[in-house]
């Protein structure tokens, strides 16, 4: 990315109707990415692949402006329930600039590898980031970014 | 047949001249049904439970805290009442840039009725109940000027039959060296010592008739109704909906599509109340010569330490169903200057705007979102809108469809 970006820089005269080619087939995808709007999927594996987390409202449909509770169920790679395992959540809106209107936390619920987040509260529709940190008691940790889209 | 066919055709007439003079109804995709379908009023219900105030749906402590209301023996002029800023006439606000009691306010005066509905009193959230709300001005030396004992005094006075049927005996205070005339921990330096030398549990019983005269104004407040707009006579015909039905403008139209489209405004002003009861630095400017004020940021401290909070010693919920509180944000550099985002509904008749009445008009308000100027403090979330001239005006058209008709007749 910085490398291509260098080049055409550095020749820009010859450069510049494949610059304004690439430029606007970028811009093009970017356009598609964005029309087609952020992963949603719930059910994915963390950055690195450490984990897989399954994430879910225990409200359906998703209420706005209610306080309400998640659930998620942690695997190892190998598909194992990870136990013990601190979590920490965060997010926002990237589009607006701001975070959560509640600060939730999870809390270690009674089956293995399952979890509560309490205190999740959606304040608009659009856009919103779920990130979950996760650290196991063996010292693995990872993080994965959730979108919901209300 | 020949009765009818002049009838017909006077409502043919009828319809090409609304056709001609207003144009074709408006249509709406299927989100934006979606979206209307949020904001209507038909979707409000009852607010929402409080299981701080165990009397917060008790008609007879309604009607108690009624007649506290407008009782400005609460007050040390006896002259102020909650219902001098909250004028019932006036939809429970006063006209005036900042509330007015026996000294100048900072902040503008609220409507009561869709507070019940909120989980944050106040422009900065500092309360999280009606009740824990009602204290506040009565201590403020800017509103009531008054203290809790005093107020215990005028409830024992004035009110003790309806009071002890709903909280249980009044404690007997005619011991002045016990219960000081004058005392309370946030008012004047006398007041102050004067409650610094009341025993715990004689604090202890004040503080208790303080919070039931909160919790019954509470429970009238929550009495109080937000009425429909033409804006709900017509989401009722668009929805298929009994009753009552109305048109938009072509103007109050365009106003709607822009108000959930281009402007954005139903990003925070969503729901049947138009208001998402969050926090926004808007980068409102600040009132020349005000004190620093940092909404959001010092109000959530305020509220957590809050002993009429929800979870303090004279809340009902005994820890259940504090959920904002207990998840409350706090330390979040986006709540510097944020401020409480406000129900639009009756918005046209409620000049002037903003947390401190900063704008005189809505064409100055939504001059402001459109701009999007840099907040003076902390960082605004808005981005420029460049809205025309006849946008803002079609704006400020769809806004008078939320003025609040008169009650109707079953
Ligand atoms: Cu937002």
């Amino acid at each position: 990315m910085s490398t291509s970006a260098n080049q055409s820089g550095g020749r820009l005269g010859r450069l510049t109707h494949l610059g304004a080619a690439v430029l606007t087939g970028a811009l093009m995808i970017a356009g598609a990415v964005y029309a087609a709007g952020p992963d949603t999927s719930l059910d994915r594996s963390t950055d690195q692949g450490v984990f897989h987390v399954q994430l879910n409202s225990a409200v359906t449909p998703i209420p706005m402006s209610k306080v309400h509770r998640w659930t998620v169920h942690l695997t190892d790679a190998a598909g194992r329930p990870v136990n013990g395992a601190e979590l920490s959540v965060d997010g926002g809106m990237p589009e607006h600039g701001h975070g959560l209107p509640t600060a939730p936390r999870a809390t270690p619920a009674a089956t293995p590898g399952d979890y509560v987040i309490n205190g999740v509260k959606f304040s608009m529709t659009g856009w919103w980031e779920l990130k979950l940190k996760v650290r196991a008691p063996d010292g693995r940790s990872d993080r994965i970014t959730f979108n919901v889209v209300l | 047949m020949s009765r009818r066919a002049p009838l017909a055709g006077a409502a043919l007439a009828a319809l090409l001249l609304a056709f001609t003079t207003a144009g074709a109804p408006p249509t709406w995709s299927e989100g934006e049904l979606k979206t209307l379908k949020s904001l209507w009023i038909a979707q409000l219900g009852a607010p929402p439970a409080d299981p701080s105030n165990r009397v917060a749906d008790d008609p007879a402590a309604a009607r108690l805290g009624e007649a506290l209301f407008s009782d400005a023996r609460l007050s040390a002029n006896g002259k102020v009442s909650c219902a001098s800023c909250h004028q019932p006439d006036r939809a429970f606000t006063d006209a005036r840039p900042t509330g007015r009691g026996i000294g100048a306010g900072a902040r503008r005066t609220m409507p009561v009725a869709p507070a019940a509905y909120s989980p944050w009193q106040f422009w900065d959230g500092r309360a999280d109940s009606l009740w824990a709300q009602a204290l506040g001005p009565v201590e403020n030396p800017v509103e009531h000027g008054f203290t809790r004992t005093e107020v215990a005094r005028v409830v024992a006075a004035h009110y003790r039959g309806p009071y002890e049927s709903l909280f249980g005996p009044m404690p007997d205070l005619s011991d002045r060296r016990r219960f000081p005339l004058r005392a309370s921990p946030v008012g004047d330096a006398a007041a102050r010592a004067a409650w610094a030398r009341m025993t715990p549990a004689d604090q202890a019983a004040v503080d208790r008739v303080f919070a039931d005269f909160g919790k019954a104004v509470a429970a009238y407040e929550r009495t109080l109704k937000v009425r429909p707009g033409r804006f709900d006579d017509y989401l009722a015909g668009v929805f298929g909906a009994p009753g009552r039905h109305a048109s938009l403008s072509p103007d109050e139209a365009a106003g709607l599509r822009l108000f959930i489209g281009k402007a954005r405004c139903a990003t925070c002003h969503n729901g049947p109340l138009l208001t998402n009861n969050g926090f926004a630095n808007t980068g409102v400017p600040a009132r020349p010569g005000a004190a620093p004020d940092h909404g959001r940021a010092a109000g959530v401290r305020q509220v957590v330490d809050d002993p009429f909070n929800c979870k303090g010693r004279y809340s009902d919920a005994q820890g259940e169903g504090c959920d904002e509180l207990e998840f409350a944000v706090v330390d979040d550099p986006a709540q510097v200057r944020a401020y409480k985002v406000p129900s639009l509904r009756g918005v046209r008749r409620r000049a002037p705007y903003m947390h401190a009445g900063q704008f005189a008009t809505l064409d100055q308000v939504l001059d402001h979102y459109s701009r999007a100027p840099a907040a003076p403090e902390g960082v605004s979330e808005l981005r420029t809108l460049d809205l025309s001239a006849d946008e803002r005006r079609q704006i400020v058209a769809f806004l008078r469809t939320l003025d609040e008709q008169p009650e109707r007749r079953p």
